[in-house]
């Protein structure tokens, strides 16, 4: 179980969480919607770490994660999948997952998971030794969501993974999530796409305005609402 | 011909010293992607480090080289904490100048320790130069180009094969996918800060022995060479700096010998004038295209 | 005042000219380590045309300022694709061919019974002029300040113009005031220009100031410093850069019992200020909150009677 409670942080003037709570549960794939600014990135920088709270709390299975570093954070089984992608553009692929790994010691383990990595996604393995920063966008995701697992999360966040790619490879990555969730990660996805993301996620979360306004399941608002007050938000929508 | 030759020769002794400033110039910036106007006085420090034990104790070259190295890492760490650590996110210009702010600290703190102009600084290697036809080389030069090249192959390898080296690229390529891979960017960067520092105390410690004397202006002089060498080979590789630093000893020795030490120096900043004007990236293509983008 | 004051007080003016045309560029963005090539420019021009060329001041001043313009649209036309630390090396590495260049310039002629003009390294000796005209140092001073005062009255109308709006756009995201509609490149040649005479009439005046340059002068140094004393005295507003001249030449003067631990002190006090305050002491929250403050100051008198208010002042713009 992951657990957010009443988490208040800013970032620069603008975007800000006023309070927001949250739980992901273990093993299922947990939404979060909202309009551009509502605070979903702050959010997502906030538990890796990158931005310090004001207050509330973080905790993976009971362990609390705020005030750690973000070093700290991939060590207890958090890993981001960062919005853009930001691969390490001047490293080779190899290298990359090799960077994904940073925190282990397990020589034999990170290669058999470069090799897992490989199998999972065919196409990084035929550009092993290219430049990160030479992919296609698509590959570049898969690379950043490659990248991330070479830490064995227990939790994957992603931050808008689909942001910038062709509807076809939007579906191949919204099909690797549900599979990756399949094998037993539990998720936490950032989406703009309330579409597919409403079509692989058990649970999800509307925010607006930094605050969480609304929690369920898919089928539980009518799909058009949750589009509207994700894309818009309620109270432009309303005016 | 046989000057043309003999001066390309010393000219890239020398310049193989400005191949060493440039690399830990280039790193600096690689990891802080903002520039340390206070690196080559970090080095000057380091110098004066080295002369103090010299002349106050008689160290021998290896204790001073010491000294100089440790001197330069120190100093380099002070201007890091000072200048770069604190600073918030965007603000790279503060960083720039607040690094001038304490080169002119530094500076004033060499001559409150050691007051007049120049001070002697041990020889690295005495002895008659070696003669291969026509040609000599001066044992120190070799000296000089043999560290110079053996360090910069070392952190070739660093940068390439270690877990310390993948972190240092991964911070160059994007710090804040470092962080989210679990690298501590926190600690990585004042060691990289240091250890740069001290790449640029081993040359100069090798230019200082080979010029046997030391001057506070030999800060500025450092900060420059380091600068121009850097900027024509191309931010962010290690063999950009090498060649950079070797070309710019090569053009600075023929121009010297048929033209004069004025010419010498115009055709150095004539050169970086027109490889960034032609080709802004520098010789050498970078580590990474975005830590190129804003000073 | 006694001499040492006047003294203190005109390189102040003089300086700041050089820190402006430097605050000019950081305004659209760009860092120049380069702008004291243009302040060496005006310097040689109007030396040489007056005690040359037997020009009025007044006319070698404009001609010190054309040429520092004119030499720095020449070279800002290759350095206009060049960004962050590729344009500031490319101005340093210009500066210093400038300042080489004029080690091995002479131009002599013989004024007098006596060789004039300048002579390479060993400088340009007898720039005479305010002593032939009997012109003495707080005339010369109250003609600094007016002639600063006129670019700082400049910079306020600028500021206010679409060309200031423009610069600070750039300044802030050239790509952005480009799709906007922008002349990105006319509006940096102009900016460069503008920055290159300011900084030439500034070496004019210096010039004719100490009657004496020399090359050695014009170094890096002075290029650093004048870039400094924008991020020092604020980015918010032109009266930063004089600000941070003000502190660095006039305080550190006035306190010569420091002296040996001058710059010890000096540089530790900018690294810690650069920490707290990033864009300098009048940083652009701070002017606004000044601009405020001065509105709301000036319709507090306003509302009470019906009579004119108490005149617009010399109060800083918005």
């Amino acid at each position: 179980m992951f657990e957010i409670s009443d988490i208040v942080a800013a970032y620069g003037q603008i975007e800000a969480l006023k309070g927001v709570s949250l739980k992901v549960e273990s093993g299922k794939i947990t939404c979060l919607l909202g309009p551009n600014g509502a605070g979903k990135t702050t959010l997502m920088m906030t538990i890796a770490g990158i931005l310090q709270p004001r207050r509330g709390s973080i905790r993976l299975e009971g362990t609390e994660l705020t005030g750690l570093t973000p070093a700290r954070i991939v060590s207890r089984g958090v890993a981001l999948v960062p919005e853009n992608r930001l691969v390490f553009p001047e490293m080779s692929v190899r290298e990359n997952l090799l960077a994904g790994a940073y925190q282990r010691r397990d020589r034999a383990g990170i290669d058999a998971d470069i090799e897992r990595m490989y199998a999972r996604f065919p196409r990084l393995k035929e550009r092993r030794e290219q430049m990160a920063g030479t992919l296609s966008g698509g590959e570049q995701q898969m690379l950043a969501v490659a990248r991330a697992l070479m830490s064995r999360p227990r939790l994957l966040l992603m931050d808008e993974p689909s942001l910038g790619l062709a509807p076809l490879i939007v579906a191949e990555i919204f099909d690797i999530i549900a599979e990756l969730n399949r094998d037993g990660t539990t998720i936490f996805l950032v989406e703009q796409n309330a579409h597919m993301a409403l079509k692989v996620a058990h649970q999800f979360f509307l925010m607006e305005q930094g605050r969480i306004t609304f929690s369920g399941t898919p089928g539980q608002l009518a799909e058009d609402e949750v589009i509207q007050r994700a894309y818009l938000g309620t109270r432009r929508a309303a005016g | 011909m046989i000057d043309l030759v003999q001066n390309t020769i010393d000219g890239l002794m020398i310049g193989s010293s400005y191949g060493l400033l440039a690399l830990g110039f280039t790193l600096i910036f690689g990891v802080m992607r903002r520039l340390n106007l206070s690196y080559g006085p970090s080095i000057m420090i380091g110098g004066y480090f080295g002369t103090v034990l010299y002349l106050q104790f008689g160290a021998g070259p290896l204790v001073v080289a010491v000294a100089v190295v440790v001197g330069a890492a120190l100093a380099g760490l002070y201007v890091e904490r000072l200048c770069f650590a604190p600073m918030k996110a965007g603000a790279a210009i503060a960083s720039m100048v607040s690094s001038f702010a304490v080169w002119m600290q530094l500076e004033q703190a060499a001559i409150l320790v050691l007051p007049r102009h120049t001070y002697a600084f041990p020889p690295l290697a005495t002895g008659a130069p070696l003669e291969f036809g026509p040609f000599a080389v001066r044992i120190d030069h070799l000296v000089m180009l043999g560290c110079a090249l053996g360090l910069a192959a070392a952190v070739q390898l660093l940068l390439y094969r270690t877990r310390f080296g993948l972190a240092l690229r991964a911070i160059i390529g994007n710090p804040v996918a470092a962080h989210l891979v679990g690298v501590d960017v926190r600690t990585v960067m004042p060691l990289a800060f240091a250890g740069a520092s001290a790449i640029g105390g081993v040359a100069g410690f090798l230019v200082l022995a080979v010029d046997q004397q030391v001057t506070p202006m030999f800060g500025m002089w450092a900060t420059l060479k380091g600068l121009i060498a850097m900027m024509i080979g191309g931010l962010g590789s290690v063999p950009g700096a090498v060649l950079g630093g070797l070309l710019l000893g090569v053009i600075e020795v023929q121009s010297q010998w048929y033209f004069g030490p004025q010419i010498r120096d115009l055709a150095a900043y004539f050169v970086l004038f027109a490889v960034l004007a032609l080709r802004p990236r520098g010789l050498v293509g970078s580590l990474s295209e975005a830590s190129t983008q804003k000073a | 005042m006694d001499d040492y004051t006047i003294g203190v007080l005109s390189n102040i003016g003089v300086v700041s000219f050089v820190a402006l045309s430097a605050y000019l560029l950081l305004l659209t963005g760009e860092i120049s380590f380069g702008q004291q090539a243009f302040f060496a420019i005006g310097a040689y021009a109007a030396g040489i045309a007056t005690a040359l060329w037997g020009w009025p001041l007044a006319l070698a001043l404009a001609w010190g300022a054309l040429s520092g313009g004119g030499a720095a649209v020449l070279v800002g036309i290759p350095t206009l694709r060049l960004h962050g630390l590729y344009f500031s090396i490319a101005t340093l590495a210009f500066a210093e061919m400038v300042r080489i260049l004029f080690e091995l310039f002479r131009y002599q002629v013989e004024i007098d019974g006596e060789l004039t003009g300048p002579s390479g390294a060993e400088g340009f000796r007898n720039i005479r002029y305010i002593f032939d005209h009997n012109i003495d140092a707080v005339q010369f001073l109250l003609l600094i300040y007016a002639l600063l005062a006129a670019a700082l009255l400049g910079f306020v109308l600028l500021e206010r113009s679409r060309t200031g709006v423009a610069f600070r756009m750039i300044g802030e995201d050239a790509t952005l005031a480009g799709l906007q509609g922008i002349s990105v490149a006319r509006h940096k040649v102009l900016a460069a220009g503008i920055a290159g005479a300011l900084a030439g009439v500034g070496g004019g005046l210096y010039a004719h100031l100490t009657t004496y340059v020399e090359p050695r002068i014009f170094d890096v140094m002075l290029g650093v410093h004048s870039l400094a004393y924008g991020l020092i005295g604020g980015l918010g507003t032109a009266f930063g850069p004089l600000l941070g001249v003000l502190i660095d030449i006039g305080l550190l003067e006035s306190i010569r019992a420091l002296a040996g631990y001058r710059m010890i002190i000096f540089g530790g006090i900018v690294a810690l200020l650069l920490i707290v305050r990033p864009r300098g002491l009048l940083d652009e929250r701070t002017m606004h909150g000044i601009g405020n403050l001065w509105r709301r100051t000036l319709l507090r008198l306003r509302r009470p009677g019906p009579g004119p208010g108490p005149g617009p002042g010399p109060g800083p713009g918005p």
